[in-house]
């Protein structure tokens, strides 16, 4: 073969001496299944020492294997001047078995034809001298099933734990970005609550006149609890037994003045009253509490 | 980088573009999270703040108190209030002779009214009597 220089890609069709071929018929159904068995299957035609790479498709009802090295097919494309990123695809000879029952005339020395279903190089010299050899129309040759030189060195991670690993991830982000989107969401309700209740009392959109009017009410609405709670306790002293003489309040305080029937009662008012934070003074039978508000 | 040096490590690159989608998609959900809790606690303090404020004024501001508060004079005989002057938005009662019935019943009357009471004095004047008087303003 001729050194070349290329301007635009191009497909490879590699002769046997480049690859192994083993025809089987397996018992498997897709063609990763017959490729992890590929290895063992050329166990005893391959050096051990090589690393090889191995591409099965399916012909003829049964399984074709092939064992290649890309290295070694890198390194003849190269010493020919085939640079790799100008190989779009690589396809195997044997896939021209149809079209190979007449031999093609590869150079001077050999010949490519297949003999038993097998595409096989020839030397010329074993060919009868009137054998006829024909040209191949590769515009009428629809070849498939071939292989990329990037595809075939190896990755470190497998397909299958690629497919594995990576369907983890998408489903990890895919749960991750819905409750995202659902935490987001759990504010809108609140979100909207507040943008009526704006609606509702445009004055108190601005912070600063809610705090002012928040102040001046919650001032009087403390005050004035604190003047009705403590009523309502002074009230809760008095019984058929003590009696309210006096009730004052006034702007920061309260006193009541209680006349109690006996001591006992006089003791009860005075401790009663102590448990409401009520000052109380003890005089005769009267009993005088007060507050600070 | 050309298409055979992609082509070789697409396994890694997929899987790369996985974990990286992986990756923006929780920082996407931290990021959530974070806007979440600020805003939820501040949108919440803003809520309760208004609805404080509106239900405050509601109750202190004093609408229609003028002819509510008219009830303190009728709750007792008339012979028994002595000064009844309501001037704007205030309120200057006094009574004499009231039993602890109708002591009960006005001041019951009186702290259950959204008014701010500035001066309240109840007295016992005899037995079984007495005298209220109070300022109260809305």
């Amino acid at each position: 073969m001729e050194q070349m220089s290329l301007e635009n890609s191009v497909e490879i069709i590699l002769t046997p001496q480049f690859y192994t071929f083993i025809r089987e018929n397996l018992d498997v159904k897709f063609s990763y299944q017959a490729k992890q068995i590929a290895a063992s299957l050329f166990d005893d035609y391959l050096d051990p020492n090589m690393e090889h790479q191995y591409h099965v498709n399916k012909c003829d009802g049964e399984w074709c294997f092939f064992a290649y090295n890309i290295e070694e097919i890198d390194q003849f494309l190269a010493s020919k001047g085939i640079e790799k990123h100008r190989v779009s695809k690589i396809y195997f000879a044997q896939q021209l078995v149809d079209e190979l029952e007449k031999p093609i005339q590869l150079s001077e020395k050999n010949s490519l034809q297949s003999i038993d279903g097998t595409v096989t190089m020839i030397p010329n010299r074993l060919l009868n001298s009137d054998t006829e050899f024909q040209e191949l129309n590769f515009s009428n040759i629809k070849l498939n099933s071939g292989i990329t030189m990037g595809a075939s060195l190896n990755s470190f991670i497998s397909l299958k734990e690629t497919i594995i690993l990576s369907s983890l991830f998408f489903i990890l982000g895919a749960i991750f970005i819905s409750e995202g989107s659902r935490i987001k969401s759990s504010i809108e309700k609140e979100d909207a609550v507040l943008t009526e209740l704006f609606n509702e009392n445009t004055s108190y959109t601005n912070s600063a006149v809610r705090q002012s009017v928040l102040e001046k009410y919650k001032k009087i609405d403390k005050e004035e609890h604190a003047k009705r709670q403590s009523i309502k306790e002074i009230s809760k002293l008095l019984s058929s037994k003590s009696q309210l003489l006096n009730l004052n309040i006034d702007k920061n305080k309260i006193t009541a003045t209680i006349k109690t029937t006996n001591s006992s009662i006089l003791k009860q008012v005075s401790s009663h009253a102590k448990t409401k934070k009520f000052k109380s003074i003890n005089d005769g039978l009267n009993v005088k509490v007060e507050k600070q508000l | 980088m050309n298409i055979m040096t992609l082509q070789r490590y697409k396994n890694e690159i997929i899987l790369l573009l996985a974990i990286l989608f992986a990756l923006f998609a929780f920082i996407y959900k931290l990021s959530a999270t974070t806007y979440v809790k600020e805003n939820q606690l501040q949108i919440q303090q803003q809520i309760n703040e208004v609805k404080t404020v509106v239900n405050l004024k509601k109750q202190w501001d004093g609408k229609g108190m003028s002819k509510k508060i008219k009830v303190l004079k009728s709750l007792v005989p008339a012979s028994k209030v002595k000064s009844f002057n309501k001037k704007s938005k205030k309120l200057i009662a006094s009574y004499a002779s009231l039993t602890a019935n109708e002591l009960n019943k006005l001041n019951n009357k009186l702290i259950n009214m959204p008014v701010q009471i500035i001066h309240l004095n109840t007295k016992q004047s005899a037995k079984n009597q007495y005298t209220m008087e109070f300022t109260c303003k809305w």
